[in-house]
């Protein structure tokens, strides 16, 4: 009575020698159900995939729950994915998605989205899924049609009413096999493209951990100069104001020194400065700034520019 | 990718009479003339409905994992197809609790098969000492 409660999917999962494969699996049929044009060769190499992972007899199901609308399986695969795996173990698991997806060379418009779908599943930037997707391409990654535009359907329209009369003049067999061939030497390349674009990579990372090792040590150094300057700064000005306070006129009030403090200024501040220092501020915490936004934000703005208000109406005052 | 049915304010699967209505009256010029040339064709509003679904089924997806605001999920797709904030359910952590329900079930089960085993026992081995006894 207890397998009646349990999905397909999730009896494979269980059943399954190790669960990511499984669920890289379900994903993979995912994209590979949502192509344009299905071949041959994609379906031989996901059937290869399944052997490996030691379902060889569970790919038929896998489809079928990648073509129905399954939410929850689809949602669990990728939990199962996120949870098991970091990100680099997602990197090779991209690459397939993208070489499945792009195999008859268009991506469809669904694929399209799945595939920055995945890339957001991996943890992978839009730089970085452009890079890889032009590496195992080698064609940029566009955006997207929008078929929700008129002007898509006008463009389309244009397209594809030449395409539609070469295909009928075709017989649909020779179609195919030029299909084939086409695809077969796009495969071949793709391969070499991709061994190089693997070779490409693992020289960048080198180079980036070295750059990124020299830049560490470079911040370091540059981290102590600071250190060591702001020190002797530091030691200089006291000693400049030891020298200084005793001849120089003695210090001011401590609501004066108050009031230049808010206004972010120090103690020998001349009255254009105040001034200016004042409007900066009064910009920056003006109350009409925050319209719009949470009424504490508010109120905690006009606190502030009362604040400064204040202090700088003391200032014209007294100073 | 916008979503027209919701920026017309139509269901999903409104009648063509519906759309056209709710194209009249909708004030912005660029919307109604999108509206009348992708829901008002049927082919294109075949394959329209086809990725609309899609996306609304990737909006679900990236809500129930928590990536609404992923980088990839920008523009116009991430503002009509987010569906409303909602509780986050754990599709693997109802799968372990359906497993353990599974397992404790089984357990039980094999347990009062054992009892039921040793009482059967003990009431043999009385009614054969009784019956060497009486007889």
């Amino acid at each position: 009575m207890a397998p009646a409660h349990f999905s397909s999917f999730e009896l494979l999962l269980l059943k399954s020698r190790y669960q990511p494969d499984t669920a890289a699996l379900l994903l993979l049929a995912w994209v590979f159900v949502n192509k344009r044009v299905v071949l041959d060769e994609d379906r031989h190499y996901l059937e290869a995939l399944a052997h490996g992972y030691r379902h060889t007899q569970d790919l038929d199901t896998l489809l079928a729950i990648a073509a129905g609308r399954n939410l929850t399986d689809i949602q669990l695969a990728a939990e199962v994915l996120l949870h098991e795996w970091v990100d680099e173990q997602f990197l090779p698991f991209l690459c397939r998605a993208i070489g499945l997806a792009t195999s008859d060379g268009v991506l469809s418009l669904r694929n399209h989205h799945i595939l920055r779908f995945l890339a957001d599943l991996s943890g992978v930037g839009p730089a970085a899924f452009a890079r890889l997707f032009r590496e195992i391409t080698g064609q940029p990654l566009a955006t997207p049609d929008d078929p929700s535009r008129h002007l898509y359907w006008q463009e389309n329209a244009t397209a594809d009413a030449p395409h539609a009369a070469q295909s009928d003049t075709d017989t649909s067999t020779v179609e195919k096999k030029t299909l084939w061939q086409r695809w077969h030497a796009k495969r071949q390349s793709a391969r070499t493209r991709r061994q190089q674009a693997r070779e490409k990579l693992h020289q960048r990372q080198a180079r980036e951990r070295q750059e990124e090792a020299r830049r560490q040590t470079r911040e370091q150094q540059d981290k102590e100069r600071r250190k060591a300057y702001e020190r002797q700064e530091q030691q200089r000005q006291k000693q400049e104001r030891q020298q200084d306070t005793p001849g120089s006129a003695p210090p001011p009030h401590y609501r004066i020194r108050l009031a230049l403090r808010i206004l972010e200024l120090d103690e020998y501040a001349s009255r254009h400065e105040i001034k200016q220092a004042y409007r900066r501020l009064a910009q920056r915490h003006h109350p009409d700034r925050f319209y719009g936004q949470s009424d504490l934000r508010i109120a905690l703005a006009s606190q502030r520019f009362q604040r400064i208000k204040d202090a700088y109406d003391y200032l014209m005052q007294n100073a | 990718m916008r979503d027209l049915y919701h920026r017309l304010d139509i269901p999903r699967h409104a009648t063509p009479d519906t759309i056209a209505r709710a194209a009249a009256r909708c004030a912005n010029q660029t919307l109604q003339a999108d509206a009348k040339s992708v829901l008002g064709i049927d082919a294109h509003r075949e394959v329209y409905d086809e990725l609309h679904g899609l996306l609304s089924d990737l909006g679900q997806l990236r809500a129930g994992l928590g990536m609404t605001h992923a980088p990839h999920w920008c523009g116009d797709v991430a503002n009509d197809f987010s569906p409303p904030p909602e509780r986050i359910v754990s599709r693997q952590a109802q799968l372990t609790a359906k497993l353990e329900i599974a397992l404790a079930r089984h357990q039980s089960r094999q347990r009062r098969r054992g009892w039921f085993a040793l009482v059967t026992l003990a009431a043999l081995s009385t009614a054969y000492a009784a019956g060497r006894f009486w007889s």
